[in-house]
């Protein structure tokens, strides 16, 4: 056993894995944001997902990360978490 | 005869013993066996050795010295000495030649430093929580937080060894159903609450109080689900009587209830831990406090029954002074009172009455019960007049008696008051078991302190105190 | 998917579109961030020689699962 097992202090009625938010019903209505890597060819993908939402009736804002080779810097994520209801991020390969 | 003997190279005794424990295999109606802790070619000249290489033989068989020798699965003997060994086996003219006596070392098994890992690699089976495992990339102390199990403040990884090292502070087993714990209304083993007592950081010895804390605020009087659920600002409060004061290192003078000792600090904690992890109890789910106070991190404290005026809270109420004890109280967080010119009691009573006629609101009367807690310099003008507990508290309810006139609604340009048919009456502030006082603080100040209550009677919670064993 | 982690840590909830290449190394980070479960799409492998059309191919394509990895 490692240092790194724990014993679950917990009632243990709820699953000890980490599980995805709720999701909404739908997008539509709704605020996508569309976070690009800056991986070539990724901003056509999303231009294309982009109208796709928009002609569901999805309020879509697009932002993209300096690098692909690190995580989004804080700012960005605030930004984007302070202003989306939902995330598609792409297009890694 | 059937004849083990534990031994370890290491151990001067069991070296020079290795020419008796020869004669012993040598001898007819004999059969010896030796386990050796640290070194498998020790002893030389014996047939039958067993490398105890996991210790997993001394530990089972509670080997605490080396040599041990043990007969027929029964009785046992430690160490060197002639007599003794002789008497033991039933063979005369053992070890000529080497001195009659000599102690034994410590066994390998009860070595400081193999303690922990030990108790991991035998006593694990008896956990019996879900293990959960960190991800590679996770930090260990934010996870904990990204899993909801801290209180805001960091918390102690609980792992294995330290989850056994916590059950070494209680005799209870570890799958012993503690209290039924609200909101959820989980039944709440030792096992569980031993592993918030280790993100507490808690020490061992303090897991009879957190045990003991729980089952008093799991009780119907004390209603911590209602004390939970509630709006107003209150939580558990807990009160320290008797020797495990001492025994476990509480403090009950100078800052007793502020911050730095780790008894005070982290009892308190970990009850508050198991409402949240193990009863679901949480700041925006069940509990909807609207302001809250810092108390409901922790708040425990044990009563200065030494420096005390009087006899302690916990004989009081109705337990014998050897007794150990806590008290829970649903209280707010504390508020002080100064006082550094009453030279006598009544004056003192008297600033103490004015102050505690706020408890909640000067206005409302008998629903909210308070905790004085006086210093040891108020204390003192007390014990040089010679005021019993009893006199100080009656006289306490006698000053806080409150004109129905002055507290209706409305009255004082107030809206919140009594109802107006409580114009000509007067109404205690207190109900009769309403004020619960205890001694503590250091010996310099002339101020004390009130931790006004939650709702007393039927639909509130009651002060309950329990006997720690 | 650091950046998803984080964003669903935010109360957003999120996924990210990856080529086929990505579908090992996107289970191994999944797990050692701790979340398996974390929301992925992926679209046929390779990404960087296809002209505009095929890009706004390979997205019409995955749209509906993509709706899909963010609604219930």
């Amino acid at each position: 056993m490692t240092e790194r097992s724990l014993l679950d202090p917990t009632s243990e009625r709820t699953p000890s894995s980490r599980e995805r938010l709720a999701r909404p019903e739908t997008l539509s209505g709704l605020k996508v944001g569309l976070l690009d890597i800056s991986k070539a060819r990724g901003n056509v993908f999303l231009d294309r997902l982009e109208a796709l939402l928009t002609a569901r009736d999805v309020t879509v804002s697009r932002f993209s990360k300096p690098t692909f080779t690190k995580p989004a810097p804080i700012d960005l994520r605030h930004e984007i978490s302070t202003t989306c209801d939902v995330v598609i991020e792409a297009l890694a390969d | 005869m059937k004849l083990v003997a534990v031994v370890k190279r290491e151990c001067p005794t069991c070296t020079l013993i290795e020419p008796v424990l020869k004669q012993l295999d040598a001898t007819d109606g004999i059969e010896l066996t030796v386990f050796t802790q640290d070194d498998p070619m020790f002893p030389a000249g014996v047939a039958s050795v067993s490398f105890d290489e996991d210790l997993s033989f001394s530990y089972h068989h509670d080997v605490e010295t080396v040599p041990t020798l043990i007969a027929d699965d029964r009785e046992r003997i430690v160490g060197w000495s002639r007599d003794a060994w002789e008497q033991f086996t039933g063979v005369d003219g053992l070890g000529p030649g080497l001195p009659d006596h000599r102690p034994g070392c410590g066994s390998l098994s009860v070595d400081p430093s193999l303690v922990d890992e030990l108790r991991a690699r035998f006593e694990s089976h008896r956990l019996r929580a879900r293990r959960v495992d960190l991800a590679d990339l996770e930090d260990e102390m934010e996870a904990l937080y990204d899993r909801g199990w801290t209180d805001g403040l960091p918390v102690v990884p609980p792992t294995e060894r330290r989850v056994l090292r916590m059950l070494e502070g209680t005799t209870r087993a570890a799958d012993e159903i503690v209290a039924v714990v609200p909101p959820d209304l989980v039944e709440c083993t030792v096992e569980k609450v031993a592993i918030n007592a280790v993100l507490a950081g808690c020490a061992p010895e303090h897991l009879p109080v957190v045990l003991t804390a729980l089952e008093a605020a799991c009780t119907d009087e004390f209603n911590m689900h209602g004390l939970l659920a509630t709006t107003m600002p209150v939580g558990p409060v807990l009160i320290v009587n008797g020797p495990i004061r001492r025994r476990i290192g509480m403090n009950s003078g100078v800052n007793v209830l502020g911050q730095g000792n780790r008894a005070n600090a982290t009892i308190g904690r970990a009850l508050q831990l198991v409402i949240r992890n193990v009863g679901g109890g949480r700041p925006g789910g069940v509990d909807r406090a609207t302001q809250g106070n810092p108390g409901k991190v922790s708040f425990c404290f044990p009563e200065d029954e030494e420096g005390s005026p009087w006899e302690p809270l916990h004989v009081e109420r109705g337990f014998a002074r050897e007794a150990s004890t806590v008290t829970l109280f649903p209280g707010e967080g504390p508020r002080g009172v100064i006082d550094q010119l009453s030279r006598d009691p009544e004056s003192l009573a008297r600033s103490f009455a004015a102050c505690l006629r706020t408890v909640q609101h000067p206005k409302l009367p008998m629903v909210f019960d308070a905790i004085l807690v006086v210093s040891p310099e108020h204390g003192r003008v007390f014990r040089e007049a010679g005021w019993t507990r009893a006199k100080v508290k009656e006289r306490l309810h006698e000053l806080t008696l409150l004109e129905g006139a002055e507290i209706v609604r409305g009255a004082g340009g107030i809206a919140e008051g009594v109802p107006d048919w409580a114009k000509d009456t007067q109404l205690p502030k207190f109900r009769p078991e309403g004020i619960v006082l205890v001694h503590a603080g250091g010996g310099a100040g002339l101020f004390s302190t009130i931790i006004a209550g939650w709702a007393n009677g039927e639909t509130g919670s009651q002060p309950v105190t329990r006997e720690i064993r | 998917m650091h950046d998803i982690v984080d964003l669903e840590a935010r109360g957003i909830p999120s996924a990210f579109v990856a080529s086929t290449e990505f579908v090992v190394a996107a289970d191994t980070q999944a797990r050692a961030l701790g979340f398996d479960a974390v929301a992925r799409v992926f679209v046929p492998h390779p990404i960087q020689d296809r002209t505009d059309d095929e890009m706004r191919a390979l997205a019409d394509a995955a749209f509906d699962e993509i709706w899909a990895s963010v609604t219930r």
